[in-house]
């Protein structure tokens, strides 16, 4: 076989290897859904206290997801669908629906304290993002799992006043810093992106 | 000697290549994403696409969302197998020249 076929046959193995690879680069963009969350709580916290604790959680929670939805159809509609794409959004989904039915069923049978609400709060999001770092390999994400599942646990075991300045703490790292940390990770993978294109184009 | 495989003609033209080797990736894919992607033209990347499909390498679905058209491309299982094959007969045909 002449040399230049022999090369030709080995830009088609790499230009597939290529492709492959490209195709399962996710540039879906989900580190604004955590800040989003993270003022969400904080408005839902501050309106509890300050306003009417019984609509404060379920309307903030119901508000904040419809602007989820909304926004993550606009970006969705832009992006290839992918396995893992779907299994995150599996993972999130089911843990929203799971806690708003729960959170608001102990609330209407009085069940619910501040101890059992940031407890309950903890466990999903500890397993939520447990579950996606490890979809992921991000040991960033799996650091803010174990944040969450130490908020559950000294939810349960401090004084009132301790648990909540342990849930606002919380809420700051595991969603407004490490929202902002995701932002910047995406922004810089879409530049790179964006750079092998242009490469690759010319 | 064993006799060498022959490429598949459908899968070795450069862009069919990259699209069916792209949507191998996804489970669907829109018609604009895979012109980014392969920084084709629209009339080239649709008569590339049409001949994947009737060779029934991928579905497509047209359909509006917000009111605008949008054009879904998925890779068949026969696209998948034919992919599959063509990196294996590809392969072979490496490992004969490298042989030689």
């Amino acid at each position: 076989m002449a040399n230049i076929e022999e090369q030709e046959l080995k830009d088609r193995l790499t230009l597939i290897e290529s492709m492959i690879a490209e195709g399962r680069r996710t540039t879906e963009s989900w580190g604004w859904v955590f800040v989003l969350w993270g003022v969400a709580y904080y408005i839902a916290i501050a309106w509890a206290n300050w306003g009417r604790p019984s609509l404060a959680w379920p309307v903030t929670m119901i508000v904040a997801s419809v602007l989820t939805g909304v926004l993550a159809s606009l970006n969705a509609s832009r992006q290839p669908g992918t396995t893992v794409g779907r299994a995150l959004m599996a993972i999130w989904i089911a843990m929203g629906v799971t806690t708003f039915c729960l959170m608001l069923s102990l609330g209407i049978t009085h069940r619910l304290d501040s101890h059992i609400s940031v407890a309950v709060v903890g466990a999903m999001l500890g397993t939520a993002n447990a579950a996606s770092s490890i979809i992921l390999k991000w040991k960033m994400q799996f650091v803010c799992a174990v944040v969450w599942w130490t908020t559950m646990v000294a939810a349960l075991f401090t004084s009132e006043n301790l648990t909540a300045i342990i849930f606002l703490t919380a809420i700051f790292l595991c969603q407004i810093v490490f929202g902002i940390y995701g932002m910047v990770c995406e922004s810089r993978r879409n530049r790179a992106s964006e750079a092998r294109q242009g490469a690759s184009h010319a | 000697m064993p006799e060498l495989p022959e490429l598949n003609p459908v899968i070795h033209g450069k862009l069919r290549l990259a699209l069916l080797s792209l949507l191998s990736g996804v489970e669907e894919a829109e018609f604009t994403w895979l012109r980014a992607k392969t920084g084709s033209t629209d009339g080239n990347l649709g008569a590339q696409l049409l001949k994947l499909e009737e060779a029934g390498y991928l579905t497509v679905e047209k359909k509006f969302v917000q009111r605008k058209p949008q054009t879904l491309y998925r890779m068949t299982e026969t696209g998948r197998q034919a992919l599959t094959a063509y990196v294996q007969a590809l392969k072979q045909l490496l490992g004969a020249a490298i042989e030689n």
